[in-house]
């Protein structure tokens, strides 16, 4: 087995890199003919001409059950495997090596017969002459020291591409054990997020319009983010923004500037008014609370109300619910007290202003009864280590760990010994059940009684794949060392720590920035909609922050105000970022990334159900809970009636528009996407008619106290949309009352109409 | 590649693009040429349409195949079914006596009598049945999440959706659970918008309507306008909505909504009372009868995949209610509860419907599935019944490009396992999109954006003519 020829591979790389720089990429290709290596490497280049040429993806040859007889490993992440397959297996009709044209390897790939997967690459290409020599050399595998793969570097990491300009050229250089470094931006794999962006084979990203993306430059194992932002040429943009009131707009406005794009105007009070009190309390303001606020000269009006509505019970109804989907708590694996112990643990925890690092810590090492240790039915819904490692993972690190269960993960740099690693640190949580009242003895879901979470003495999981047991990993940068021995202490008098106590000790330190950035990110994603890394529970590499330094801030802050989310949410609701307009202008009307004006959203189903029954002043009633109670404040996912029976309305209302039945750690659960069924439930549904015809409503009193319809009007719209109406809908609504049957139902058509305008619908 | 084409000077930074794209490469595949190939292989592939719609008779609770369709007359009498054989329109092939009217339309029908999977619980075993997809585990514990695969009828919706204003995928009356609701009824990761429209009401009640498309009592169509009108006012004053798509999205379901209540088409295919009186009496007035007529009433309107549950539960105990779970639990027999209720409904409604669709034509176009989440043990138990049985089973299919009296697939002697053609249910599903016109290589993706195969298998082709 001979050394690969680094220096002809050398001189190859350099002359496509000054091609790149030079030449179109038709050029750049016709190249690389003249160069040929005459030892191929199997792991350093057959291998990266497999995912190159996309025969190692998910939807082709490294599908679970491959395709076409031919089963490669998924994005070449098992070379050993591969080159079994493709050197041991198939026979001559796959790889001959007398005649290596002859191959099927080859031949497929080129369409030379028929190829399910289409023409991969020509006959002229390096591709091609990589996988020939290799055939003909008789598929030599790589000796023991061949050099192995230690770093993907990339040239530029983040670039700004100014119109006329289009194009960015990336060149990826890869570093291996013996210290050599080699150009392979023409073997790596060019993938951009946005689909506006083409990048040709050779590194060449073209945008063909404006916008942002990252192309992911992957060789072997090793994959790194380009950041890419394509700006337009707006030759008359003049930057304007309002004056900066924190960091947050500094560095939003900064970004803004860079792009060519303006933010909108600041939103009127309304606006403000509604977005605060929605944002914080899930509920809309009053009449009262809406007139009052509009009406108030003082300047300094909407910080006040900030620091009110964080300091409201409602806030911690709000906070509580949040944290309550993610949670899990619902009713069939924890039963009904669960859910309740549970919840309003979750409550007096934001009540008390806990740390949201010592929110994690409390759940993270809590065991014993389900009844009397609230945060150890985490546990209880999670039964199994892979569950628990999964959620966790998801939850407080914002990581979705899942694809690494069964492969190493595609798009992040996790492994398999990573997952397992991790996994691990939970597979000794076991349950001693006292009771168990399941109604169903088929259903393993359900638990009804009392449970205590307990942390076995020993016990390890193994890695199916590799049958080893498994060690323990943290997830991070943190350098601190996972194993059983690692927590004795010199000092006999601390006890040694076991491993929940562990991760939980882990997760909620300061220096984690893992977990400080992903619950920055979450507080952010819960007042603006939409996270600065999106979804807020993905982060890796791959899928990086739209503006990072805006994430580092708020993390910053956040670790340095002790993990308080209401410090975090003050800092934030009192930008200007947050009190953009949703009006849009010439510059910013396309951007739905970078925060330059107010994205107006749907209102979720508890904030739905709640304003239409506070804007009539009917209050739902669920069962098993005290009247009054609002859709925000429930605890678990169904709430009235036995469990057995078809649910109330008022669940049924929450779950037509997307209340979470609370199965998932992901944030997705919730979903807020329109449907039809919603629109029927609000055009002739049950509930909406039941509320307006109801007898103890605002219109039934409205009615029976006789007061002029101008003011019963006008009292809808302050409750329905917090804004008196205009002259002309008042005419119309007093018109249309006026000419129906009776006032009455006159009045039911005008509240119908508001509840069911976009102005009601959105907070905007 | 022209380094100098101008960027327009709109700058669009645009999360569509994200989503569209999806993780780098999943979605997105985004080396031009992989796209290029992508498109190609996959509408190049794209089969012919045989079957413009599907009705799924979903047999809820798991019916014997041994006691049916595949009978094993020459079985040891601890196997063989206690019912005797009789003839049918197709030579040399029997069916269960009790099923006189079915064994006359055997010549319209095809079964594929080695249907396997390997779930053995209600729950995961009807998932599999109603996806095609195997889930992670073979557990009661399995519950509807976004982590599993979509229903048939949401896949159909989402990648080749009705255009002809009428609902893609219709189900009812019931939604089917066993101790928890069993997952792959629903849309999951596609989203709710591909959601079925779903009829919660029994269709042999004398007040049956789609609750969706009733106006409450004392609102007319007038009075629905005259709010239609001052809802719209009071959209123009907030401008800044018309540029959300979230705001376009809801306008244009209202303008929906709204059309389908005033349509009357759309109306009347709901409406049984259009149906004349000997109609109705033909399929027989049960809540299954009724959605058997149900499901061809929409079909003749347009709807493009239609699911009716047999029963709400599992069933198997009781002879006037439930599904086919007779396990002969408590002291009841499986052999004196077909005959008294599953059969009787089966042999008064398969039949009839597919002589309805053939008397109208639609035959050919409409795809009819009759199938269970699995079989039941070949051996009878201590109870005198059988158990659970996924390890074979036969399915029926009719009309939509099926070649009538076909059978595919040869069971053992016992009915235990396939001797000859296995068929995985992710085979049947591929058989299914493939008569709709849908490449069964079709990819869809999931919450992880992951993408998956709509259908894991291959088309059956030799039943199909």
């Amino acid at each position: 087995m001979t050394k690969l020829p680094l220096p002809a591979l050398i001189i190859l790389a350099s002359w496509l890199a000054f091609s790149i720089g030079t030449a179109n990429s038709s050029r750049a290709s016709d190249t690389g003919q003249s160069i040929e290596p005459r030892d191929t490497s199997f792991r350093n280049d057959v291998m990266a001409v497999l995912s190159k040429a996309g025969c190692n993806l998910g939807t082709c040859h490294g599908n679970a059950h491959g395709k076409g007889g031919l089963k490669l490993s998924l994005r070449g992440q098992n070379p050993a495997q591969d080159f079994e397959t493709l050197s041991r297996q198939g026979g001559s009709r796959r790889a001959n090596v007398v005649t290596p044209e002859a191959s099927l390897l080859l031949r497929k790939p080129l369409m030379d017969v028929p190829h399910e997967g289409g023409r991969r690459f020509k006959a002229d290409s390096a591709e091609y002459r990589i996988l020939q020599s290799w055939i003909a050399a008789v598929m030599p595998a790589d000796s023991e020291n061949a050099p192995k793969l230690v770093a993907l570097k990339v040239e530029p990491q983040h670039d700004t591409i100014y119109a006329p300009d289009t194009t960015a050229t990336i060149r990826a250089t890869a570093e291996f054990s013996n210290g050599s470094k080699r150009d392979v931006t023409s073997l790596a794999v060019y993938e951009s997020s946005a689909t506006f962006v083409a990048v040709t084979n050779l590194g060449i990203a073209t945008g063909d319009r404006a916008g942002l993306t990252t192309i992911t430059v992957r060789y072997l194992d090793q994959q790194v983010p380009v950041r890419l932002e394509f700006v337009p040429e707006r030759p008359d943009f003049v930057a304007a923004a309002p004056e900066p009131a924190n960091f947050v707009d500094e560095l939003v406005f900064r970004q803004l500037a860079r792009l060519k794009i303006n933010p909108s105007d600041i939103c009127d009070d309304t606006a403000f008014l509604r977005r605060a009190s929605l944002d914080l309390t899930g509920l809309l303001p009053t009449a009262d609370q809406a007139q009052k606020f509009v009406a108030s000269t003082d300047t300094d009006k909407r910080t006040k109300l900030i620091d009110q509505l964080l300091e409201s019970p409602e806030f911690v109804d709000m906070q509580t619910l949040r944290w309550a989907d993610l949670l899990l708590v619902e009713e069939k694996t924890l039963d009904r007290k669960g859910v309740e112990v549970f919840h309003d643990w979750i409550h007096e925890s934001f009540a008390r202003h806990k740390p949201l690092n010592q929110l994690a810590k409390e759940i993270l090492e809590a065991r014993g009864s389900t009844y009397k240790t609230p945060p150890a039915n985490f546990y209880r819904a999670l039964r199994v280590p892979e569950a628990r490692g999964e959620a966790t993972a998801q939850v407080f690190l914002g990581i979705r760990l899942q694809c690494a269960k069964c492969h190493n993960h595609p798009f992040d740099r996790w492994t398999q010994d990573d997952y397992y690693g991790w996994a691990n640190f939970f597979g000794r949580v076991d349950y001693k059940i006292i009771e168990n009242k399941r109604r169903d003895k088929n259903d393993k879901n359900e638990f009804v009684g009392e449970q205590i979470v307990l942390l076995k003495d020993e016990g390890d999981i193994k890695n199916p794949t590799t049958g080893a047991t498994a060690g323990l990993r943290y997830l991070g940068n943190l350098t601190n060392d996972a194993s059983d021995s690692a927590s004795s202490t010199d000092d006999k008098d601390k006890p040694k720590l076991d491993r929940l106590q562990r991760i939980a000790q882990w997760m909620s330190s300061p220096d984690n920035d893992r977990f400080a950035a992903a619950q920055a990110n979450r507080i952010w994603y819960q007042i603006m909609g939409q996270g600065i890394v999106d979804p807020i529970d993905d982060f890796r590499s791959t899928n990086p922050a739209v503006n990072p330094e805006l994430l580092d801030a708020l993390t910053k802050e956040f670790v340095e105000h002790n993990f308080s989310v209401r410090h975090l949410m003050r800092v934030i609701m009192n930008s200007k970022v947050y009190q953009l307009s949703s009006t849009t202008n010439s510059t910013n009307a396309d951007d739905e990334l970078l925060f330059s004006h107010a994205i107006p959203r749907r209102l979720t189903a508890e904030q739905t159900l709640d304003a239409i029954a506070q804007t009539l002043d009917a209050p739902i009633r669920f069962g098993g809970h005290d009247p009054g109670t609002k859709a925000v404040q429930l605890r678990g996912v169904r709430n009235g009636g036995h469990r057995y029976a078809t649910p109330e309305i008022g669940d049924r209302f929450l779950a037509l528009f997307g209340k979470p039945g609370r199965l998932l750690t992901c944030e997705c659960e919730r979903t807020n996407g329109t449907t039809l069924a919603q629109t029927f439930e609000m055009v002739s549904g049950e509930l909406v008619d039941q509320l307006l015809r109801g007898s103890n409503g605002r219109i039934a009193k409205a009615e029976q106290s006789g007061e002029p319809f101008e003011k019963t009007i006008t009292d809808l719209y302050w409750s329905a949309l917090s804004r008196q109406p205009s002259v002309e809908e008042l005419t119309a609504a007093e018109n249309h009352i006026k000419s129906s049957d009776n006032a009455r139902r006159g009045l039911e058509d005008v509240a119908w109409a508001l509840l069911n305008s976009n102005e009601f619908l959105f907070r905007r | 590649m022209n380094n100098r084409k101008p960027v327009s000077s709109i700058a669009e930074f645009h999360r569509r693009d994200l989503l569209r794209a999806g993780g780098p490469g999943l979605l997105g595949l985004t080396l031009p040429k992989l796209l290029e190939a992508k498109e190609k292989s996959t509408s190049g592939s794209a089969p012919k349409a045989r079957a413009k719609s599907v009705i799924f008779l979903f047999q809820w609770g798991g019916p014997s195949h041994v006691d049916t369709f595949d009978m094993k007359l020459d079985a040891p009498d601890a196997y063989r079914s206690k019912y005797n054989p009789i003839s049918t329109s197709v030579p040399g092939m029997h069916v269960c006596e009790h099923l006189p009217e079915t064994a006359k339309v055997m010549n319209k029908i095809a079964q594929i009598r080695t249907v396997h999977h390997t779930m053995n619980n209600h729950n995961s075993a009807g998932y599999t049945a109603l996806t095609g997809v195997e889930p992670p585990i073979d557990d009661q514990r399995l519950r509807e999440s976004l982590d599993l695969f979509p229903a048939y009828g949401s896949v159909v919706d989402a990648v080749s959706p009705s255009t002809n204003g009428m609902p893609t995928f219709v189900s009812f009356p019931w939604t089917i659970s066993d101790g928890s609701t069993t997952p792959g009824q629903r849309a999951s990761f596609l989203g709710r918008i591909h959601d079925p429209l779903f009829i919660p009401n029994d269709p042999n009640a004398p007040d049956f309507r789609l609750s969706q498309l009733s106006l409450p009592s004392d609102v007319s169509m007038k009075r629905l306008g005259d709010r239609r009108r001052l809802q719209q006012l009071i959209n123009q004053q907030a401008r800044d909505l018309d540029n959300s798509a979230a705001a376009q999205g809801i306008n244009a379901y209202y303008q929906r909504a709204l059309s389908m209540l005033n349509s009357q088409r759309v109306r009347e295919a709901f409406d049984l009372t259009k149906e004349p009186e000997p109609m109705r009496e033909a399929y027989g007035r049960t809540t299954y009868g009724q959605s058997c007529l149900l499901s061809r009433r929409l079909v003749e309107s347009g709807v493009k995949f239609v699911t009716a549950y047999f029963s709400r539960s599992i069933g198997g105990r009781s002879k006037t209610d439930g599904g086919w779970d007779t396990h002969g639990f408590d002291d009841t027999r499986m052999y004196e509860i077909l005959p008294a209720w599953h059969f009787p409904l089966t042999d008064h409604t398969l039949p009839v419907l597919l002589l309805d669709l053939e008397e109208r034509g639609l035959l050919d176009e409409t795809l009819v599935l009759w199938m269970g989440e699995f079989g039941r043990t070949p051996k009878i138990n201590a109870n005198i019944s059988r158990d659970h049985w996924p390890k074979c089973y036969t399915v029926l299919l009719a009309g939509g490009g099926v070649k009538g009296g076909a059978v595919y697939g040869r069971s053992d002697r016992y009915g235990a396992v396939p001797d000859r053609d296995p068929v995985t249910t992710g085979d049947l599903a591929a058989t299914v999109y493939h008569l709709l016109g849908i490449d069964p290589a079709t990819e869809v993706h999931d919450n992880l954006n992951r993408p998956l195969p709509i259908a894991n298998g291959r088309p059956v082709f030799d039943i199909m003519i």
